[in-house]
């Protein structure tokens, strides 16, 4: 059953890491198929690069999570 | 013909760094309890991902229309590539510590002690699972990689391939393929794969790209640059 489990969550795991920037992925790939349908090519420029900002926001913003001291953090 | 060897391209590489996760463990495994049950898992696990290959790679190729199918592929390979491109943009900053198959191998060995006296199917059992997960995202890349571009038997050569070199080199050198540039494998595939499920994607929503498949080229190239602004941004003093 743990067997079942963890291979579950590892399939999930191959999409998913922060669950946050998964739907922004969504959502800017559900906006791009409707913008794409009308303004064709100029719409995937702008596709392409939401996806290259938000890799770019999202590791920053992990960056920054990661860097707040912990309480039990040593002064030393 | 370039089609077909990008494909080939993009599912060795990423096959070799899964492989190689896979290798340390059976490794670990194999050299602290012997060989037979660790070697019967692994060939069980390999088996059975063999047939999740063709039964959902035949499954999908022939039941989903072409678009939908370029769509559903291409957001999916789109979150895989861009969830191993985070990770080594991270990484490569110095923000998470890098990937290090001689940690992995120790603690395996270090788990495997605390479980000797127990009976000898405990190898079959940690081999079957670490190969068979490792093997899970094998098994995504060939289906996502094969079966929307039209290059079922590339993607599956590619995959093959990877997981013969890197078990030839494991049995050769007996010890983890430490010096495997996994960190950097790692971050080259996951370019690839974003650009590849950003292509896809779109074509699944009815646009052509200019220049067709050249197009992922100019992809990976934005990609590169965006994660190279992120590690600018973001970069550290590295972790040991």
């Amino acid at each position: 059953m743990s067997f079942l489990r963890g291979a579950a969550a590892r399939v999930i795991g191959l999409f998913v890491g922060d669950w946050l920037q998964s739907a922004v992925v969504v959502v800017i790939i559900a906006v791009g198929w409707f913008a794409v349908s009308r303004l064709g090519a100029p719409a995937l420029v702008v596709l392409v690069l939401l996806l290259a900002g938000q890799l770019v926001w999202f590791a920053r913003a992990e960056a920054m999570r990661s860097a707040t001291p912990s309480p039990r953090q040593s002064p030393s | 013909m370039g089609q077909q060897l990008f494909i080939f391209g993009a599912a060795f590489l990423g096959s070799a760094v899964e492989s190689t996760e896979a290798l340390t463990i059976v490794l670990a495994v194999g050299l602290t309890r012997g060989w037979r049950e660790p070697l019967l898992g692994t060939l069980v696990a390999i088996v059975s991902l063999g047939v999740l290959v063709i039964l959902f790679g035949q499954l999908i190729v022939t039941t989903v229309p072409e678009s939908a199918l370029k769509l559903l592929v291409g957001t999916l390979l789109l979150l895989f590539g861009l969830r191993w491109l985070h990770k080594a943009v991270l990484r490569s900053a110095g923000v998470v510590a890098m990937h290090d198959e001689d940690r992995a191998y120790q603690q395996t060995v270090n788990q495997l002690g605390e479980t000797v006296a127990r009976r000898d199917w405990v190898g079959f059992v940690l081999a079957l699972k670490g190969v068979f997960l490792e093997g899970l995202e094998v098994v995504f890349i060939v289906i996502a990689v094969g079966g929307t571009g039209h290059g079922f038997p590339a993607a599956i050569a590619g995959g093959l391939v990877a997981a013969a070199v890197v078990g030839a080199t494991g049995l050769v050198v007996r010890k983890p393929l430490a010096r495997v540039p996994e960190n950097t494998l790692k971050y080259a595939v996951g370019i690839l794969l974003t650009s590849l499920g950003t292509f896809w994607a779109a074509e699944g929503m009815g646009a052509s790209w200019p220049l067709d498949f050249i197009s992922i080229l100019g992809l990976a190239a934005v990609f590169f640059i965006a994660s190279r602004l992120a590690v600018t941004l973001i970069r550290r003093p590295a972790i040991a």
